[in-house]
C-alpha cells in the first residue's frame, strides 16, 4: 500500500499532461497507473470535467465588461490621443480654416443676393453695388426685371 | 493572425499609432483576462492590463520577433500582474509545491465529473459553476492562480510555463496539481457536492495505489 501511495504521489501530477509534454516512459507509466488506480483515474476525470471552465469563466468577464475605453485609454498614456470622433461638426472643428476658406465667396455672394434684394426691394427703385476685384470694378443695380451686373465700366450694357 | 500581428508591429515600430491601436485592440480582452485571473480584482486587472500594453509600446523596438507577439504581451501581463500581488499582499503561506500523501487522502476524486459527466444537467451545472470560477480562483494563492491562469487562458505548455516562471518542469506539474485540486474543492462546495466519501476505495489504501 505504501508503495501504492508513493506511485499517486508521483502521477497524479501528471494527469493533465498534454501530447508531447511527458517523456515515453513517463506517458507509459501513467497510462499504467491511471488502469489500475481508481482514485488516479477518477482525478483524471475531474479534470476532464472541468477542463476549459477557468478559461471559458474568466473570458466571460472580459466580454461582459465595456472596453470602449480601454484603447483610447492606452494610447492616451503612451502620447497618442484618440482619433477625433466622426460626424460633420467634429469634421469642421478640424477643418475650420479650409471650410471658412472654401465658403467665404458663396457667403458674400448670398450677402450681395441679400442687399441687392433688400435695397430694390421697392417697385421702381433701384439699389445700386459697387464691388472690385483686382482692380476691375464692378456695378450691380437691380432693376424691374431683376439683378444686373455691369462688369466693366466702359463696356455699357453688357452683362446681366 | 501571427502574420498580421507581425505586420502590425512591423507598423507600429515604425510609430503607426494606428497599427498600435490595432494590436491593443486585437489583445486587450484576453490580456485583461489573463490579469483578472491572477490579480483577482478587476479594476486593478483593467490598470495592469493598461500597463502591459504601455510597456509592450515602450519597448517595441526590443521586439525581435524571436516568439509570437501576444507570447510576449501574455508574458509581460503575467510579470506585471504577479507584481501587483505581491505588492498587495501580506504575508502568505502556501508556499510548498511538492505533492505530499496526506493530500491524496482528502478526497473529493471523481465527484466533479460524476456530477457533470452524464447529467443532463450538465451545461446548467457548467454553467453555474463558470459562474463561479472568479470566486474560486480567488480563494486561491497567487502560485496557484498564476499557473493555472496561465495553463488555461494562455494555454503554456508545461516548458512555457517552467520557462515564464522560472521554475522545473516537475514543479510545474506539482503546482498545477495543487491548484485544480484546490479549484475542484471550492467548485465542489459551490456545487453542494459533499468530498467526505470521495470514490469508491479512494480514500483507503486501494483507491489510492
Amino acid at each position: 500500500m505504501v508503495r501504492a501511495k508513493s506511485d499517486c504521489v508521483r502521477y497524479a501530477p501528471m494527469i493533465g499532461a498534454r501530447e508531447g509534454e511527458l517523456s515515453t516512459e513517463e506517458a507509459r507509466a501513467l497510462a499504467a497507473h491511471l488502469e489500475a488506480c481508481d482514485a488516479c483515474g477518477a482525478r483524471a476525470l475531474d479534470l476532464a470535467a472541468t477542463e476549459g471552465l477557468v478559461s471559458e469563466a474568466l473570458l466571460a468577464r472580459a466580454a461582459e465588461r465595456d472596453f470602449a475605453p480601454f484603447v483610447d485609454q492606452v494610447m492616451a498614456r503612451i502620447g497618442h490621443e484618440a482619433p477625433a470622433p466622426r460626424g460633420v461638426l467634429s469634421w469642421l472643428r478640424r477643418h475650420w480654416r479650409g471650410t471658412a476658406a472654401a465658403l467665404t465667396p458663396a457667403v458674400a455672394a448670398v450677402a450681395v443676393f441679400l442687399y441687392v434684394r433688400w435695397e430694390g426691394s421697392q417697385p421702381g427703385e433701384m439699389a445700386l453695388l459697387e464691388f472690385s476685384s483686382e482692380g476691375n470694378v464692378s456695378t450691380v443695380i437691380q432693376t424691374s426685371d431683376g439683378p444686373v451686373v455691369l462688369l466693366d465700366d466702359d463696356d455699357e450694357g453688357s452683362g446681366s | 493572425m501571427e502574420a498580421d500581428d507581425h505586420a502590425l508591429v512591423t507598423r507600429a515600430k515604425a510609430g503607426d499609432a494606428n497599427a498600435f491601436r490595432a494590436l491593443v485592440v486585437r489583445y486587450q480582452r484576453k490580456v485583461y483576462a489573463v490579469a483578472l485571473g491572477i490579480v483577482k480584482d478587476p479594476d486593478l486587472a483593467w490598470d495592469v492590463a493598461q500597463e502591459a500594453f504601455v510597456r509592450v509600446h515602450g519597448h517595441l523596438g526590443d521586439f525581435k520577433g524571436d516568439s509570437a507577439f501576444s507570447t510576449w504581451v501574455f508574458r509581460i501581463t503575467t510579470h506585471l500582474s504577479i507584481d501587483a500581488v505581491r505588492r498587495e499582499r501580506h504575508s502568505q503561506r502556501q508556499d510548498m509545491d511538492d505533492v505530499q500523501e496526506a493530500e491524496l487522502e482528502e478526497g473529493g476524486e471523481g465527484i466533479l465529473s460524476t456530477a457533470l459527466g452524464n447529467d443532463p444537467r450538465q451545461n446548467a451545472l457548467r454553467r453555474e459553476l463558470a459562474g463561479k470560477i472568479q470566486e474560486a480562483l480567488a480563494t486561491l494563492p497567487e502560485k496557484h492562480r498564476t499557473i493555472l491562469v496561465l495553463r488555461e487562458v494562455e494555454g503554456l505548455s508545461y516548458e512555457e510555463l517552467a520557462e515564464r516562471l522560472e521554475i522545473h518542469k516537475g514543479t510545474v506539474m506539482s503546482r498545477l496539481f495543487h491548484a485544480r485540486k484546490k479549484m475542484q474543492a471550492a467548485l465542489r462546495e459551490y456545487a453542494g457536492l459533499a468530498a467526505a466519501d470521495g470514490p469508491e476505495g479512494g480514500e483507503d489504501g486501494q483507491g489510492d495505489g
